[in-house]
């Protein structure tokens, strides 16, 4: 086979890799604040995709959806915090583990009644003709991928750095209690955390929408993989996220190429496992120590 | 536990049997990817009851019986449809089912009818499979198994044929992996070969339902020279694949099985889809005055402007005028008798797709065709156009307007 | 006794002779297949109760399993010709072994990553038997036909007997194995996995354990599914049959097997239940009362958090509301799972079973069995002879935590028969001692030998069975089991019947020697009233003598008090200094780290000072109280200005 082709096999891979490094990076927002993730994202992300497509459909220009259906995400995620989360974390259980899988179910049902339970296509104003770069061929969509997953990152991670809050954020990730005796509200900075976390996966599912087809079973698979991501890369790390997610969606694209399309999953899972039975704290993580 | 045994007995309890009404299952996928040809199938088959009930209902003997619906959905999953199937196979005054799409649950659910000798019309469901079961050397001597839609034996044959008619000679042959695609394939490499092995197969992909990303499978094709690709999948994976064939501008025709002719493909593949050809017992346009009244009151009775899949809603609302013939001559609602009467339809029945003439004979296991209506010269090449399924033969317009009835 | 025999095991064999009789009285097919059906999900959600339930992790792979175990009892008939027994006897032992591969990786993690780890194993088994066609027959579904069972072609009826003859099996060998140590076992690693390995009862081989035992039931119940629906496809075992199956074990209850049942028969009729309207609106009618009557309950009485009471009513709410409202019950049906378990995992978090099982416990009190008379204590707890010879020996010990040197090189011998303290400030290293000798760190550098062979490195568990026994700083009881419990799980040399046997109830003897040897030792430290008191509700000094009692009953070598008398009131001091005093005497070594200098004064015979992770001090606790050095490290150096009396660093006596 000719090189060119598993060049761009190899590079539309990987820029579908940044959607799961996005959905990704939603867990570690939320995991670095509480030591949880919402196992029902994957349906965060859909439920915001057939919200921004609601509003398309009745008429709002694409560049009012995104900024709305951001907020949407947002709001869901708010909810999820105080339904599935917060009662947990007040008792310092897992329960939040199953609760979240409760609400993604619920809001899958949710979503096939609302919306039907067919795929529908996302109209965007972003071309779909391919581009020639550097030998392969990109869409426009998959730049525009590209680029709305290091802007979102990109602002985040500014935001924990430079401002007051995002101090604050960093201070709950590393000892919940001593922050809230400092005087910050573990509470609200977790609740923040949620809310970003739902925006992004609304991001997410904005930007994935045209090239996937929105459907209830469109976050399924996704959700796997960005869980492989998280997982590979660590919960703690933003940069490890990007790099994990590139590289998984390329060897994705690969294995379905040289091995069969079935297949594709199985190189993102098979290292999934590994990666938890190597080095559960992730590639780039840190090691925790034990106190009795 | 007293709960729990509660529920059991309510499940038990059955309701007496209505003896005055013909009780007939409508099954299939109302939801997921094959949703459009389930629903169209039981609108279909609704709307010819409905219009059978305001007259009256059928005539059974010496007094008139309306038609009572059970509606079950499938999921298009198998193992809903071997539970249905049990459920259907234990209901008492059942007459007769009628439905099913996908040929997994025809494969997994049958069999439970068959034992207890309940009548199904399979309908839309094509693969060769659902009726090929049956058609072994130590088959049943009886089948209460009838299928009315056009088989894939005849949808693969005109497939190949209408690829050699535009002179290509280098084919793709794409599938997906569920009975359906797997029998569609072998049922097209059969007719290559039959047709005098005329098209050289390239290049043979397959995918699984609810992938959406075909690239893989397309530059693999592409690099293999094909100039059209033969199809056999269901309608959100082949828009997936017309939207990969855009993407890597890879523009050549596709010809395949009759779910290029659902909504979801159309809508979801958009411009790219317009050009793909498909085998159809019935195309949406008001030709003749029956196919006008009967395309009239299915927009009027839904709502739509558009039938989600013609073939299946005519084949439904046909299935049913057939049933209810066997019915009224059998002038009982014994899923048995039916069967018989069914075998040996003695008055034609003006359907909207055809006038149906002793549409089955008396099941013979060599010979499956005995128990399947359709024949080559009722189904036509459609064409999807800008949103819509079209003829693409004018000659087959004008064949059936010709047939006034 | 007979009373309570009557109750528990009478209402299961009323169970199982009503389920056995009713295809008697039933003719219809139908019916009888939801009741097979429910069978096989009993065995599986019994399977899936023991991850769930008594692991206490959430497990997304039991459909995964199911799955395998109906391919493989399938493919045995259709490729090998095996008959049903062995077939069923393939799938379980197959997804025995695939389940403890499984969890060798899996179960090294906790929490969120086990349930990512399971979900991509069900994710990866589904996509395997899709894809490999050559042997599954992938999306087009493997048919197979149920071959005749001793040569007798099986009815329905018949195959529906087999089921719940099967069942009623697993129920068995279940309550037989969690009524023993391993029961305890699973219970223990619960509450604290820390002390569950440093008591030498493997936390991580009993969690591996009983994952591969949950899965094999998985693969049980699949064979069974196979030979029932007599047609596979891989589509059938993915991640939202085991959400189901997940939701199906919590509402009916965790940790327990009526429990696992009542999941069992919510997950085979519902589908059922759902399309009869009229029996979803009384359901969930009957659901918003009981919604009501909790919520109201744990408000007035305080126990629960306004959002537990509250979102269940509004749950259970909006099923009525939906009920009456939604054209169509079936389209709604995750919707209606998710809200009913919504409800019960906020509201009602032991299942359904788990809250009638109190409400019924409280209405018929019945009296436990009494437990056997305590062994002698020559039995329990067999005197050693202390000879002063070298026991425990330290060289040159460092544990570094990057830059902070917490343990500097520590060298230590501690003589058999002794009581051996160890003190000093603060952060001196005291702790992190205890803890790299019992095995909870890896030394940095030095070497540990116990009786002159090197002592196991960097694993309690390890320690624990080389000899070494603890206790801890901040409490680690198995706070979920009784005082007898916490000391039977503890218990070194008693269990020593094979799992199989337990399962089928050969395992009745030794439980009672167990008890009888634990109840010994709640004796020997002065809590043999209370063998049946809850840990958690004993006082504070009854838990500290408790945790003590449980570190003896490893009859170890050395016995590490990681600070037994912090926090106690001066009576209960008194009475640990007589404990300590009396395990001296049976010849059992001690190493105490304490503040209280008049404990130590009391008890040590040699004490050694820290400072910093070095040893500044050693002698008799005279000599080292009077340390220049040891002053210094508790007090600073004195200022010319202070008067020069002498600094006692000991509390007040008094």
């Amino acid at each position: 086979m000719p090189e060119s082709i598993i060049a761009q096999m190899a590079v539309s891979g990987a820029l579908m890799g940044l959607v799961y490094a996005l959905v990704a990076y939603g867990f570690q927002l939320t995991f670095a604040t509480s030591k949880s993730i919402n196992f029902g994202q994957g349906e965060l992300v859909m439920v915001s995709a057939f919200f921004s497509l609601t509003l398309i459909n009745l008429g709002l220009p694409y560049l009012l959806v995104v900024p709305i259906g951001l907020l949407f995400g947002a709001l869901v995620g708010l909810a999820v915090e105080r339904t599935g989360v917060r009662l947990a974390l007040e008792q310092k259980s897992e329960g939040w583990i199953l609760l979240t899988i409760i609400i993604g179910l619920f809001l899958f049902s949710l979503a096939e009644n609302l919306w039907g339970r067919d795929d529908r296509p996302f109209p965007t104003p972003i071309p779909s003709a391919p581009i020639r770069v550097l030998g392969v061929d990109v869409t426009p969509l998959e730049i525009s991928v590209l680029v709305g997953v290091l802007a979102v990152m990109g602002l985040i991670e500014l935001f924990k750095r430079r401002t007051l809050l995002g101090k604050a954020v960093e201070a709950v990730a590393a000892d919940r209690d001593a922050a809230e005796l400092m005087g910050i509200s573990a509470t609200r900075t977790i609740v923040l955390s949620y809310g970003l976390s739902g925006g992004v996966a609304a991001l997410a599912g904005i930007l994935v929408s045209p090239i996937t087809t929105v459907g209830p079973t469109m976050a399924a698979a996704l959700v796997l993989k960005a869980f492989s991501v998280a997982v590979v890369a660590g919960l703690e790390s933003g940069f490890g996220v990007v790099v994990v997610g590139l590289f998984l969606g390329a060897l994705e694209s690969l294995a379905s190429f040289y091995i069969g399309s079935g297949w594709r999953e199985a190189p993102g899972l098979m290292l999934l496992i590994l990666a938890l039975a190597v080095r559960p704290t992730g590639v780039f993580g840190k090691a925790v120590i034990r106190k009795v | 536990m007293k709960a729990f045994l509660a529920m059991v007995l309510c499940a038990l309890a059955l309701p007496a049997a209505a003896a005055d009404t013909v009780k007939i299952a409508l099954t299939g996928p109302y939801s997921g990817g094959s949703a459009p040809m389930g629903t169209s199938t039981r609108d279909g088959s609704k709307l010819a009851i409905s219009e059978i009930n305001a007259a009256g209902g059928i005539q059974v003997g010496d007094k008139k019986m309306k038609i009572e619906i059970v509606e079950r959905d499938d999921e298009a999953k198998n193992e809903r449809g071997a539970l249905i199937a049990q459920e259907l196979a234990s209901m008492a005054d059942l007459s007769g089912v009628i439905g099913s799409v996908n040929t997994g649950v025809v494969m997994a659910g049958d069999k439970h009818l068959q034992e207890k000798g309940i009548t199904k019309i399979i309908c839309p469901a094509a693969g060769s499979a659902s009726m090929t079961q049956w058609a072994k050397p130590d088959g049943p001597k009886q089948l209460s198994i009838f299928r009315f839609a056009a088989h894939d034996g005849i949808q693969a044959a005109m497939v190949v044929e209408e690829a050699i008619k535009r002179g290509f000679t280098k084919v793709g042959v794409f599938y997906d992996s569920t009975n359906y695609g797997v029998s569609g394939r072998d049922d097209m490499l059969n007719q290559i070969k039959k047709q005098g092995d005329k098209l050289q197969v390239v290049a043979s992909e397959k995918w699984n339902i609810g992938d959406k990303d075909m690239t893989a499978q397309l530059l693999k094709t592409k690099a293999a020279g094909a100039q059209a690709i033969l199809i056999w999948g269901i309608g959100p994976e082949l828009a997936a694949v017309a939207n990969g064939m855009a993407k890597i501008g890879f523009k050549v025709p596709l010809i395949g099985g009759w779910p290029l002719s659902m909504a979801n493909y159309i809508d979801n593949a958009g411009a790219n889809g317009n050009g793909a050809l498909m085998p159809q017992t019935f195309i949406e346009e008001p030709i003749t005055p029956k196919a006008k009244a009967f395309i009239d009151a299915y927009h009027k009775a839904y709502g739509v402007t558009r039938i989600a899949s013609p073939v299946a809603a005519a084949q439904g609302y046909d299935a049913v005028l057939i049933f209810a013939a066997a019915v009224k001559q059998a002038k009982s609602t014994d899923s048995v008798k039916i069967r018989e009467a069914l075998e040996d339809l003695k008055e034609p029945v003006n359907g909207v797709i055809a006038v149906w003439v002793k549409p089955y004979t008396k099941w013979d296991p060599s010979n499956v065709e005995t128990h399947e209506a359709f024949r080559r010269e009722q189904v036509v090449m459609g064409m999807v156009l800008d949103g819509r399924v079209v003829f693409a033969n004018e000659a087959d317009r004008a064949r059936l307007a010709g047939q006034t009835k | 006794m007979l009373k309570r025999l009557l109750l528990v095991r009478g209402s299961e064999l009323a169970l199982f002779l009503l389920l056995a009789a009713i295809p008697l009285l039933v003719q219809n097919t139908y019916a009888l297949g939801l009741l097979t059906l429910l069978a096989i999900y009993g065995i599986l959600l019994i399977g899936l109760d023991v991850t769930v339930g008594y692991l206490g992790q959430v497990n997304l792979a039991q459909a995964a399993f199911l799955g395998l175990g109906a391919y493989a009892a399938a493919l045995g008939v259709t490729r090998f010709g095996v008959g049903i027994p062995v077939a069923i006897l393939i799938a379980a032992l197959l997804c025995t072994l695939l389940g403890a591969l499984l969890a060798l990786p899996a179960l090294r993690l906790d929490g969120p990553q086990f349930a990512l780890a399971t979900l991509s194993f069900t994710a990866l088994t589904t996509i395997f038997l899709n894809e490999f066609e050559s042997l599954t027959q992938g999306a087009q579904g493997l048919s197979l036909s149920r071959p005749p069972l001793f040569g007798h072609l099986l009815t329905p009826r018949d195959f529906y007997w087999l089921c719940m003859g099967l069942l009623a099996l697993v129920w068995m060998a279940m309550r037989n194995l969690l009524s023993s140590q391993w029961g305890r076992a699973f219970e223990a690693l619960r509450d604290s996995p820390i002390a569950t390995d440093a008591m030498g009862v493997g936390t991580y081989r009993h969690k591996v354990a009983g994952f591969a035992l949950g899965s094999g039931l998985g693969g049980l119940a699949g064979a069974l599914y196979a030979f029932n629906f007599q047609y596979l496809q891989p589509h059938a075992f993915v991640y939202e049959l085991t959400v189901i199956l997940l939701l199906g074990v919590v509402l009916g209850g965790r940790k327990s097997l009526w429990g696992a049942f009542v999941g069992a028969s919510l997950v085979a009729l519902l589908p059922n239940l759902l399309s009869n309207r009229f029996l979803f609106q009384a359901i969930s009618g009957a659901g918003l009362a009981l919604a009501l009557f909790a919520g109201i309950r744990g408000l007035t009485r305080r126990t629960l958090r306004p959002f537990q009471a509250i979102a269940p009513i509004v749950a259970t709410g909006t099923l009525v509301a939906g009920s009456f409202l939604a054209r169509n019950t079936e389209d709604w049906r995750k919707a209606i799972f998710a809200l009913m378990l919504f409800s019960v995992v906020v509201g009602l978090p032991e299942g359904l079973m788990g809250f009638a099982g109190g409400f019924l416990a409280r209405l018929f009190r019945v009296a436990p069995p009494p437990l056997p008379a305590a062994s002698p204590l020559d039995e329990a707890l067999p005197p050693r002879p202390a000879d002063g010879s070298v026991l425990l020996e330290l060289r040159d010990l460092k544990r570094w935590f990057g830059g902070v040197r917490a343990v500097d090189g520590l060298t230590l011998l501690v003589r058999s028969g002794h009581v051996h303290g160890l003190i000093g400030p603060n952060g001196s290293g005291k702790s992190t001692v205890a803890n790299v000798v019992s095995g909870l760190y890896t030394p940095t550098e030095g070497a540990m030998l116990l009786r002159g062979a090197p002592l196991p490195v960097g694993s309690l568990f390890r320690a624990a069975r080389a000899g070494v026994a603890r206790t801890f700083q901040n409490l680690q009881l198995f706070t979920g089991m009784t005082a007898l419990e916490n000391v039977m799980v503890a218990l070194r040399g008693v269990y020593r019947v094979p799992l199989p046997l337990v399962l089928l109830g050969l395992g009745r003897p030794e439980e009672r020697r167990a008890q009888a040897d634990a109840l010994a030792l709640l004796e020997f430290v002065g809590l043999g009233d209370e063998p049946r008191t809850p840990a958690k509700d004993l006082t504070y000094g009854a838990q500290r003598f408790l945790e003590i009692a449980r570190a003896l009953a490893r009859r170890p070598e050395v016995l590490i008090l990681d600070e037994p008398a912090a926090g106690l009131a001066r009576p209960d001091v008194v009475k640990q200094v007589e404990i300590i005093r009396r395990i001296q005497k049976r010849g059992i070594t001690i190493v105490l780290i304490e503040h209280h200098m008049d404990v130590v004064t009391q008890l040590c015979d040699l004490v050694t000072a820290l400072d910093g992770g070095k040893m500044i001090a050693e002698g008799t606790p005279d000599e080292v109280k009077r340390h220049p050095k040891v002053i210094e490290a508790y007090l600073g150096t004195e200022s010319p200005a202070d008067g020069a009396a002498t600094m006692n660093p000991a509390p007040a006596r008094g």
